[in-house]
């Protein structure tokens, strides 16, 4: 079971009868939806009519588009949990389109804005006109939240209008909004009841034959403020006097709502005030709740008779079930509880505690156990709700309760301590993950005198595997530590632990051993634990992290030089995904990706391309957000193999903004693939750059999460020694040798077949043919059956060289001939890539992207401290290597090439 | 310990005594030009805002916040 959801947050609340209609700000709020404003901002401290202005617009919009849809989300303290938040935005706009948002969606607490990445795509491809409230935004403090909504206004669809009430001004960009004419705003100035309105509403509304002066005086007094005006009007109800209430109230000093609600209240019969101070501490009130607070029956009656004497009472559904207090009525009534009653009001918060228990609404029975300060109560009711609220991922609420509760609660607790224990994991906080387990641990294993457990924590499921769970997270712990050994430790006890049937203790305790071994090169040990962690996963019914797992299975055997082995396991997880239909399982963009750089190499690049194709299509729900980079990565590897260098780097540039540090050790980093990008443009220096930042070196110790650096480091080696044959080569081919015997340890085929190739490349590079066939006819040897291409083929000239050499020598003659084919393929086709025919020198370029400026030629002469005539040279080369004759033709023709950016 | 700040916050209006546990244990005393002013410890900065947020939930029109150094 998640955690359930209030039908009531979505309510949108009905237009009252009784409410004064305000067409003059109707109008405003209109011309800001149809000029399409972003942004509709309603400002203003309680009891201005927010809410109900909000009722009458959207109200008026539906009668005259019936088409329009609308959204609405009254937001709570509780919502500044992220998961939570989210939940609830998605909840609302699927009352609005239920097509929006898909199951799919699921997100890190850490980062909303993938998640609202989906749901932005989905608005904006709904059909419907769509408004989305936010009602009480001022409730929002969490930062998380406000950035993303941000990052919403931001990439608002066009479809979509947000209209926000708040009682203090969000940390929105309302500045901005405002100077680029995206908002519509209404304050507390705009709301205030003119005369004329006052007057209406004490007249026809509350029924009240008022004199001019009366209403001027009520008027000035509440200076237009409704609640005032509405407290006022109760309290002249069936009044003999009306003209004394009025006098005394507007010679009184008293604040407003302070002397008004008194004289409300006064006039209640003592049940129905006794009643209103009883259930103030209800944010929700029912009527069977009421009952469960006051002790009294005929909880439904009372609130329905409250509602029609027009009592502050706010109906949340159109059942008459749910109802709140008007927030600035609630929050007299329970200052007047505190002063009156303080002695009951604990007893009132653990009433209400226990029917919200009773009724399976946990985050409700914990917040008034708290507010009972009824902490035994709340530490059960929490430990009772952690399986819920972890499968709703609202770790942020979780978390908040925690830091509640005293520690000595806790302290009794073994499953709260463990959650105490990976709250500081969460933080970052690791040195106390480890005190924080221990005390748990020994909480867990006392005993009273006559052998019961001597904790408070409940017999379940979650006690029964703790021992599981702490190995586990000792095992994080030391993972976060970067401490491999002990991670791997951890991990083994963990599973010696685990019962058979507790796939997801097996399936986590298999996968910390999987990422020891993976992160020491021994990827045998890595399968074989991922392998048990994929069939945990799928006995316990994990699908999408079934699917994720594939992808680190195969990211293992890559290296391993098993691709076929590869391709399979994702074929086979292609086909699982196909199986659960629409929508597609998280994970299904990454496998299209991961099998299309599997074709890559095999020298399928339009069958490549079209699995990226495909990965884009199913969008960033059917992705997760450690591996959303690698389809930008593949995409590179594609354009690289055809030559369209800048293309590749631009597309690793977007990778890279897209990367997201996951559990999983990096093995290829992004910038290593850049730097052999440089290697094979010639920027060597940038190159060199590069590993020398790194701190790679050929003399250091081999590690694994290194390998794909010093390969790098060894190809730079190789183009050096060919850009200047009077270096020595000796360091290349001692690092060359010494990556061998690591690889070929670790059972690396993959890697091995690489630094074959770069030991045969090596050689070559000084001429030395003969020396180099051996290395070159293992590598062909090992790489044949497994259909290995591009591994040979984009290694361009030099490799034509040495294939021919082979073939003279007669090895493996069908796979060599092959090989050349598509060498000689790649030259064709890298020829004709509209590319220019000479690159432009340095001081060209330069001059290139002033000719993209508005200056002129003296001015960019000067610009560059040279003679009009050195420029006119310099332009006269840029206009014959670009193959045109005009300055504009040369800066579209740049753009065109990517040699410059393009001007907006 | 820390020394304690303490505030004192004027407000539109006159408010009796019984606010004071909705204020958090706040003296309320009501000035003769209308105003009422509250006179407390605040032991951070994230209690004075909580505090102000009370005012403004209410809609008490606030006039000025000061800090009493002891």
């Amino acid at each position: 079971m998640a955690m359930p959801v209030l039908a009531t947050k979505l309510f949108i609340p009905r237009l009252r009868s009784r409410a004064v209609p305000r067409p003059r700000l109707v109008e405003r709020l209109r011309e800001g939806l149809h000029s399409g404003r972003k942004l509709t901002l309603i400002s203003a401290p309680a009891g201005f009519g927010k809410t109900t202005l909000l009722s009458e617009w959207i109200a008026d919009a539906r009668r005259r588009d019936p088409q329009l849809r609308v959204a609405w989300l009254s937001l709570d303290e509780g919502d500044n949990d992220p998961s939570r938040f989210l939940t609830y935005l998605v909840g609302a706009l699927q009352r609005a389109d239920p097509a929006l948002g898909s199951e799919s969606l699921t997100l890190s607490p850490a980062s909303i804005e993938p998640a609202l990445t989906g749901l932005i795509n989905d608005v904006a491809q709904s059909p419907a006109e769509i408004i989305l409230v936010l009602d009480d935004f001022q409730l929002i403090e969490e930062k998380t939240i406000r950035d993303a909504l941000v990052f919403f206004l931001d990439h608002l669809p066009s479809n979509l209008h947000l209209a926000v009430a708040s009682r203090s001004d969000p940390l929105l960009p309302v500045a901005r909004l405002r100077a680029g004419g995206e908002l519509t705003e209404l304050r507390a100035a705009d709301l205030r009841f003119t005369p004329d309105e006052a007057a209406a509403f004490l007249s026809q509304m509350a029924g009240l034959e008022l004199s001019p002066e009366d209403v001027a005086a009520l008027e000035s007094r509440t200076e237009g403020w409704i609640a005032g005006l509405q407290l006022a009007a109760l309290s002249m109800r069936d009044r003999s006097d009306v003209s004394g209430f009025i006098r005394g109230f507007t010679g009184s000093n008293r604040f407003v709502i302070d002397y008004l609600a008194e004289e409300v209240l006064q006039r209640q019969p003592e049940q129905v005030r006794e009643f209103l101070l009883r259930t103030a501490i209800l944010d929700r009130l029912s009527g069977s709740l009421c009952e469960a607070v006051t002790g009294q029956a005929g909880g439904s009656d009372v609130l329905e008779s409250l509602e029609r004497d027009n009592l502050f009472l706010v109906p949340l559904d159109d059942g008459r079930q749910w109802y709140r207090y008007h927030h600035l009525f609630a929050d007299v009534l329970r200052a007047r509880l505190l002063r009156d009653r303080p002695d009951l009001v604990p007893t009132l918060h653990r009433r209400a505690s226990e029917w919200h228990e009773r009724n399976d609404l946990p985050e409700e029975a914990v917040t008034h156990a708290l507010a009972a300060a009824d902490f035994a109560r709340a530490a059960r009711v929490i430990e009772g709700s952690v399986p819920a609220v972890r499968k709703s991922r609202q770790d942020a609420t979780l978390l908040r309760w925690l830091t509640l509760l005293p520690e000595e609660v806790i302290d009794r607790r073994p499953v709260l301590g463990v959650y105490r224990a990976w709250s500081s994991l969460v933080s970052g906080d690791v040195e106390a993950i480890e005190p924080r387990l221990r005390v748990a641990e020994r909480a867990l294993a006392a005993t009273t005198d006559d052998g019961a457990p001597g904790h408070d924590s409940a017999d379940s499921e979650e006690l029964r595997t703790l021992p599981v769970t702490i190995a586990v997270y000792r095992a994080a712990a030391a993972q976060a530590r970067g401490k491999v050994v002990g991670m791997k430790e951890h991990a083994e006890r963990a599973l010696a632990l685990t019962q058979p049937d507790d796939h997801l203790g097996r399936g986590a305790a298999a996968g910390f051993l999987g990422l020891a071994s993976w992160t020491t090169g021994d990827l045998e040990s890595g399968l074989r634990a991922f392998g048990e962690v994929r069939s945990s996963l799928r006995l316990a019914g994990n699908l999408a992290d079934v699917l994720a797992t594939t992808i680190v299975l195969a990211d293992m055997l890559v290296p391993l030089g098993r691709l076929r082995e590869a391709q399979r396991a994702y074929e086979q997880a292609l086909q699982l995904a196909a199986e659960q239909g629409d929508p597609p399982p998280q994970s299904t963009a990454d496998l299209h990706v991961g099998i299309s750089e599997l074709l890559r190499e095999r020298g399928e690049l339009p069958a490549a391309a079209e699995h990226l194709a495909a990965s884009e299509a199913l969008g960033e729900q059917a992705s997760s957000s450690e591996k959303r980079h690698r389809r930008f990565v593949a995409m590179a590897r594609i354009r690289q193999t055809e030559g369209d260098f800048d293309a590749a780097l631009d597309l690793l540039g977007t990778a890279e903004g897209l990367y997201r540090r996951g559990f999983f050790p990096e093995v290829r980093p992004i910038a290593a693939i850049r730097a052999r990008i440089w290697i094979e443009q010639g920027r060597l220096a940038e190159a060199l750059a590069w590993v020398t930042g790194q701190g790679l070196s050929v003399n250091e110790d081999l590690t694994y999460l290194r390998e794909f650096g010093h390969i790098t480091l060894a190809r730079l080696l190789i183009a050096q020694q060919r850009a200047d044959p009077r270096g020595s080569i000796q360091a290349a081919t001692g690092l060359l040798d010494r990556l061998l015997v690591a690889a070929e340890a670790g059972g690396r085929t993959g890697s091995a077949n690489e630094i074959l190739i770069l030991q045969a490349l090596a050689q070559e590079a000084q001429g030395r043919i003969p020396s180099a066939l051996p290395p070159l006819h293992r590598a062909l040897s090992l790489a044949e059956p497994e259909g290995y291409l591009r591994l040979f083929a984009d290694e361009g000239a030099p490799m034509t060289a040495l294939l021919d050499a082979a073939a003279d020598a007669g090895i493996l003659p069908d796979y060599v001939r092959r090989l050349g084919r598509a060498l000689r393929q790649t030259d064709v086709d890298r020829a004709s890539l509209p590319g220019i025919p000479e690159a432009l020198s340095e001081r060209e370029s330069h001059v290139l992207r002033l000719l993209a400026t508005e200056l002129s030629g003296p001015q960019i002469a000067s610009e560059l401290y040279v003679s009009l005539n050195t420029l006119r040279t310099h332009t006269r080369h840029i206009f014959a290597k670009l193959g045109v004759n005009s300055r504009p033709a040369a800066v579209t023709r740049a753009a065109e090439l990517g040699l410059i950016q393009r001007r907006v | 310990m820390t020394e304690v700040d303490w505030y004192e916050i004027r407000l539109r209006g006159q408010l009796d005594g019984s606010w004071s546990d909705w204020f958090g244990g706040f003296t309320l005393t009501s000035e003769s030009d209308g105003t009422t002013t509250l006179t407390g410890p605040v032991i951070d900065q994230a209690a004075l805002h909580g505090l102000l947020r009370r005012v403004g939930n209410l809609g008490v029109t606030l006039i000025s916040v000061n800090i009493l150094r002891s």
